[in-house]
């Protein structure tokens, strides 16, 4: 993909607040060395979403999935602990688990037979007494457990470095987003069977703008937004906001791009839906008080937690897990989240309207696809060119502002920013990240939303 | 994949009549063709009115309910009206320009389902061209057709996934 023959092209990133800009070398999307980078940088020494704890509900539960490449297994104990393995037998590297999911007690090699209980103790080795000193070889020869694993209000993260700092020291403002989610209804959330596996040839780092751009709504999701005027609701970007929140992490908040299943009605969702949602506002209101109640129910909120999770809490909730493949290609998991308890008839409609947005068969997320796929393909057009100043992407939106001390908005790129500055950081490539002129002070005090 | 019953069955009885599967057939080619012609009003003219469209996720299970459980597709008749008005905007840009598809239908078989409904399943391969790439879908269909006094007629239109997950580039931003 790279056709760039530069190593280190210099700079990654120029920030300009003479001029007011702010560009990203487009070779950060194509390049094999800086992809191969943020496999050894970025992705083993951060916080990844691997999945959430309603994924594997029960004793014995698991799922395989891949995270920054590498297959792990992750499983739920017969005591209930939640681990995070290798999906890779310790002793000769055979793939261990060749299921998606499952329940089982113990996880055996088909190679040799070696079985691992699913807490990652040797159950058995076949013919042990072969081994020199047994005891001591079967206990060296446990399943690999990722170095950490954290929870957070269901969200279960893992690090391959050891040394991380402890999980909610790197989510930071972030967590408490994840909270109001878990704060809309009474009995909690919960994630459905029925994950979107799709693959996108683009770059991760476009699906990570892509969420943080309050800018495209309007002219790339033009048929989605008059399929809301149609039945009723208007949207409107006026008076909505973008945060850089630290640590790469992002937030949109909208109050006009549609409502929310069971907290702000709107025409779509019928009649019978508008008591049942005036109902639960209220209880709401009573639980939360007043002010945390309107930040958790009638705000959406897109948020992007450094570097692989993107929650939309939007209509309904949808967690969208992003797996690197290549410079150009991304695998994209999403889940949909949904209230413990929930009325059959509202469930239906939360499905039907969640799924119409999001997704590769939605009426909205295809044009996303179609906006990153064309820029990755658009930006071969400035490639190695004679002009290396053309060969950047624009973010500068909102900066003008942002000197001002005005927040700013959806439909500027300031999120955007924050997450590319953390990037800078989190590869070690400092020497990446041209500054000119003075920074004003940024946004990250954060919003009062408790 | 459900496994209907009667398999190989060339006709059923249903609505006081007897359908055949060639009939059945020509309707699904005729559908094909109207799709790769990207006739989209004539798509539409092919459902009764308050029919759905569903395709399920990759790791889907037989007996789950898209009520219950996440998908690609779950469309009642207004967003399937919706889907058809978007697809026909110069705006829908992930089908702009249009994807070049071409359909293979194979191994139709029809089941009884209600009285005045039945079940067809059949084989299907979607190939489409786009963006110098070719990506093939293939799959299932899981379909419950009602005949009308004008010919049959979709009441639910079901595209089940063969793969594990959509490759790459792979959307379903036109009809499968």
């Amino acid at each position: 993909m790279g056709s760039n023959p530069r190593t280190v092209p210099a700079p990654m990133i120029v920030e300009d607040w003479d001029q007011l800009t702010f560009r990203v070398n487009r070779e950060a999307y194509r390049s094999a060395e800086i992809f191969a980078r943020e496999r050894g940088w970025v992705w083993m020494h951060t916080w990844l979403y691997l999945g959430h704890e309603t994924e594997i509900p029960n004793p014995n539960d698991f799922k395989v999935r891949t995270l920054g490449g590498r297959p792990l297994i992750f499983c739920r104990d017969s005591a209930g602990e939640v681990h995070a393995f290798l999906n890779s037998c310790p002793h000769r590297g055979t793939v261990l688990c060749r299921e998606t999911e499952g329940s089982t007690r113990l996880f055996q090699c088909f190679y040799h037979a070696w079985t691992f209980r699913n807490n990652g103790e040797v159950a058995a080795i076949p013919d042990a007494d072969a081994y020199e000193s047994s005891d001591e070889f079967r206990a060296s020869m446990g399943l690999r457990a990722v170095p950490r694993l954290e929870i957070h209000e269901g969200y279960v993260f893992v690090s391959f470095d050891p040394d991380v700092p402890p999980l909610l020291e790197h989510l930071g403002d972030a967590a408490d987003y994840m909270t109001m989610i878990e704060q809309q209804h009474v009995g909690g959330m919960t994630t459905l069977p029925g994950t979107q596996l799709y693959s996108v040839r683009g770059n991760w780092k476009l699906a990570v703008e892509n969420a943080m751009d309050g800018y495209h709504f309007a002219p790339t999701h033009n048929t989605f937004v008059g399929y809301l005027r149609e039945s009723g609701y208007a949207v409107t970007d006026d008076n909505q906001y973008a945060y850089d929140l630290g640590n790469g992490h992002g937030l949109l908040v909208l109050t006009g791009h549609g409502g929310r299943i069971s907290m702000v009605w709107e025409p779509r969702f019928g009649e019978d839906e508008k008591v049942r949602t005036e109902r639960h506002r209220a209880e709401m209101t009573e639980r939360l008080g007043e002010k945390r109640a309107h930040h958790v129910a009638d705000e959406s909120h897109i948020l992007f937690v450094f570097p692989n999770l993107l929650l939309f809490d939007i209509e309904g909730l949808s967690i969208r897990q992003l797996e690197p493949v290549a410079p150009d290609q991304t695998d994209v998991r999403a889940w949909q989240l949904v209230p413990r308890e929930e009325d059959p008839a509202t469930r239906a409609l939360r499905m039907k309207t969640v799924v119409s947005f999001v997704g590769p068969g939605g009426l909205a997320t295809p044009d996303d696809i179609e906006a990153y796929e064309a820029v990755q393909r658009g930006i071969q057009a400035t490639a190695g060119t004679t002009a290396p100043e053309l060969d950047y992407s624009d973010m500068s939106r909102g900066m003008a502002d942002e000197v001002k001390g005005v927040q700013g908005r959806s439909t500027d790129e300031g999120a955007m920013r924050g997450f590319w500055r953390h990037w800078v950081d989190a590869m070690g490539i400092d020497e990446g990240l041209e500054v000119n002129g003075d920074r004003p002070a940024s946004f990250l005090s954060g919003r009062d939303v408790r | 994949m459900t496994i209907l019953g009667n398999p190989g069955s060339h006709a059923v009885p249903c609505a006081g009549r007897t359908v055949t599967r060639q009939e059945v057939e020509d309707f699904l080619y005729s559908e094909a063709d109207i799709l790769d012609r990207w006739d989209y009003d004539g798509w539409l003219a092919l459902f009764e009115p308050g029919a759905r469209y569903e395709i399920p996720t990759t790791d889907h299970r037989a007996g789950w309910s898209p009520h219950e459980t996440g998908s690609f597709v779950d469309d009642d008749w207004d967003l399937l009206r919706a889907r058809v008005k978007r697809l026909k905007s110069r705006k829908a840009h992930a089908e702009n320009p249009h994807s070049r598809t071409h359909r293979l239908i194979s191994n139709v078989r029809l089941s009884e389902h209600t009285e005045d409904s039945f079940r067809v399943s059949a084989a299907f391969i979607v190939h489409r061209a786009r963006d110098g790439h070719f990506d093939a879908y293939v799959g299932w269909y899981e379909h419950v057709l009602v005949p009308t006094g004008d010919g049959l007629r979709f009441r639910l239109r079901r595209s089940l996934l063969g793969h594990e997950s959509l490759a790459a580039g792979a959307r379903l931003s036109f009809i499968l």
